[in-house]
């Protein structure tokens, strides 16, 4: 099972250290450039978003063939500061009465699940989508929740993990993408993962 | 100095977060949305509230916006008959 | 075929009613409760809202809270929501070991604002943040009930929040996870999204017309709703009264874009599919839709698209209740299944209310005659930003 891990200096790539030279919302962009590309919507995007885009790219990158336009794929995130990063950034925006400019494009991402619609935008997944936030991280509550998605016939595989964004340069990222018959996702395997 | 339509380009490109886009790469008379710069409906929300912050314009209807935002020049017209500051 | 879940209590508040006999009386009667607003300090008076009519102090009257303590709004309408459910269900202080799941997406940030006019330092606020947030907001509704909630769970799928807490609570049980759920959602209005929806420019400046040719948008609502859920064997064994059954559920992604809904509505054709194909009913065995029904142009539009696709010319009676409630945002979809559950119970329509002329190029044609209707199978939509579109099927319960 593939799985990328994301904290704010370093990526990990199933096992593998991606080498950046930069760390925070540089080491994204650097990211973005070097091993996406051709995605300006990526700009766009408020630091929450940007975090599980990079994730899912270099998760599905692993892919082959890339699997794309399907019902059967679901989308099922976790974390703990739900869209805090971007809640500042609007707050900015409708904080001082005398420069009061409530932005539009700020707003849109000040829910956390608009991260499970921008990686379902890009690869056209019309599965099921859920966000979830938590206390703290809980690999047991994570694996529960995917658990039940495969409940749902439908769902074949997910893309799910830890995505928390506290300040747009202080965040990590724990993502897999583990389908229903994968007997090795398990919650030991989300934690073994979330500490390396 | 810069033209009304160089200063809006610019404007534009950073209100957007349009990263890869240089003013010179946007044509005066093309338009805006749709195929060009790839702008969807949140930035024709973010342009209107663009053109109130620094224009001082209140638009209330998006269609508006729609025919305003046709091109730099369309746009560069509208501006300079109706700002106030 | 996997254990049926049903729902033995349900308690509702929102801007027609405290509970579920003034909701339903105002439903009944066709009074909207969409006004000026009243209880939010906002200097937005243009915009009318859907308020729960009673201030902050006197829902802790009535809860017989103590006035010193810091309640947001979301937690005090989730706490007389959840009470009123309860109640129904027949369940007290000596159950333990269930699951309480709100979906809300605005948690305890009215609180947050509140401080935040106060002029409290940025150290101050960011740790008032911290105690005021969604997940927060779900807790403190819980910690109201004693010890009966020894979980509770906060999905945050914006619009769509209440009605995937209701799913997630069905699947909680039928995974063997928990036997007993209140699943639902609660949301306040606070001046963070109605400015936010105003910049959107997808707010009405008069009582919303959902799916009228003339629609300008959306009225901001608030309020919650829950559910009692539990197994089917479970309710019969503690000899609960069940009310109805959870008959199918499905959630699908638009993947269209992050607000807007796609022409076509594929991700609410989706969803209302697969909530069929697990209910393993056909488009003719539905009786009403309660319909996400927001008023803005791109919603309404697009969910005709997807009515319209999945039961062709025989698109059963539709409305939207937003038209009474405004939209309640993350506690819509758990309010609209208490009010299909009440029409389900009643064997009414509920109307929508501020519709006259059908939309050009096929458009749905809304009830607006209150009537009586043999009502066996409902279905209840709710989308939500993100392309988060779920639809369920409540179905008259039958032994």
């Amino acid at each position: 099972m593939n799985w990328v891990r994301i904290r704010k200096d370093s990526i990990v790539v199933n096992g593998d250290v991606l080498s950046t030279e930069n760390t925070g919302q540089a080491m994204l962009k650097e990211v973005y450039k070097k091993h996406i590309g051709g995605y300006p919507k990526f700009f766009k995007m408020d630091a929450l978003c940007k975090l599980g885009l990079i994730a899912s790219e270099l998760l599905l990158q692993l892919e082959s063939p890339r699997v794309t336009d399907t019902e059967q794929r679901a989308v099922i995130l976790f974390n703990r500061a739900s869209s805090l990063s971007d809640d500042r950034n609007y707050q900015a925006t409708i904080q001082d009465a005398g420069n009061f400019f409530p932005s539009p494009a700020v707003f849109v991402y000040t829910l956390p699940n608009i991260v499970t619609g921008e990686i379902s935008i890009r690869n056209k997944y019309y599965g099921e989508t859920l966000f979830v936030v938590l206390d703290h991280f809980n690999a047991q509550e994570m694996f529960n929740v995917v658990r039940e998605a495969f409940l749902d016939p439908m769902t074949s595989d997910v893309i799910t993990g830890w995505v928390d964004c506290e300040n747009k340069d202080d965040f990590e990222a724990c993502m897999f993408l583990a389908s229903a018959v994968d007997q090795d996702f398990t919650p030991e395997f989300i934690n073994e993962i979330y500490n390396k | 100095m810069d033209n009304l339509q160089d200063i809006l380009k610019q404007q534009i490109i950073d209100a957007l977060n349009l990263e890869e886009i240089e003013t010179a790469d946007i044509d005066n008379d093309a338009p805006l949305f749709g195929e060009g710069l790839g702008l969807d409906s949140i930035d024709a929300l973010e342009l209107i509230v663009l053109l109130e912050r620094n224009y001082g314009i209140k638009i209330k209807d998006p269609a508006v916006g729609k025919e305003i935002f046709k091109s730099v020049n369309v746009l560069a017209d509208y501006v300079s008959k109706n700002r106030t500051k | 075929m996997s254990e049926r879940i049903v729902i033995t209590g349900a308690g509702i508040v929102s801007a027609i009613g405290n509970n579920k006999r003034q909701c339903l009386e105002n439903l009944r009667n066709g009074f909207s409760g969409i006004g000026e607003v009243r209880y939010l300090p906002t200097v937005h008076h243009e915009f009318p809202v859907g308020e729960v009519k009673l201030s902050n102090a006197q829902i802790l009257d009535l809860l017989g809270i103590d006035h010193n303590q810091v309640y947001s709004r979301t937690t005090l309408m989730g706490i007389m929501a959840v009470k009123e459910a309860l109640a129904q269900a027949g369940i007290d202080n000596n159950h333990n070991h269930m699951t309480l799941i709100s979906g809300t997406t605005v948690g305890g940030m009215d609180v947050s604002e509140q401080l935040f006019s106060q002029g409290m330092s940025q150290e101050d606020c960011t740790n008032c943040i911290a105690t005021h947030t969604c997940g927060a907001s779900t807790c403190a509704i819980a910690n109201h009930f004693g010890g009966i909630f020894n979980s509770t769970i906060t999905p945050s799928t914006a619009c769509s929040s209440a009605l995937n807490a209701i799913m997630l609570g069905s699947d909680l049980i039928k995974a063997g996870m928990s036997q007993m759920v209140v699943a639902g959602g609660s949301e306040c209005l606070t001046l963070f999204h109605l400015n936010g929806f105003k910049s959107l420019m997808i707010l009405d400046t008069q009582r919303c017309k959902p799916f009228d040719e003339h629609r300008q948008g959306l009225n901001l609502g608030e309020g919650a709703a829950f559910v009692v859920l539990e197994s089917e064997e479970h309710a019969m064994n503690r000899k609960a009264h069940i009310i109805a059954h959870i008959a199918g559920y499905g959630n699908a992604c638009d993947a269209f874009h992050q607000t807007a809904s796609s022409p076509d509505g594929e991700g609410a054709f989706l969803a209302m599919s697969k909530a069929l194909n697990e209910a393993h009913m056909k488009p003719q065995d539905i009786e009403y839709i309660n319909a996400h029904g927001t008023g803005t142009p791109n919603n309404d539009l697009s969910e005709s698209a997807a009515i319209r696709r999945l039961f062709d010319n025989n698109v059963p009676p539709v409305s939207s209740t937003k038209s009474f409630t405004g939209h309640t945002t993350s506690a819509s979809g758990s309010i609209e299944t208490v009010i299909s559950l009440l029409a389900l119970q009643e064997q009414f329509l509920p109307i929508n209310l501020g519709w006259s002329t059908p939309i050009q190029d096929g458009g749905i044609i809304p009830v607006t005659e209150p009537r009586k209707a043999s009502l066996n199978n409902v279905m209840c939509n709710s989308f939500g930003f993100g392309g988060n579109d779920s639809s369920l099927i409540l179905s008259k319960h039958t032994k």
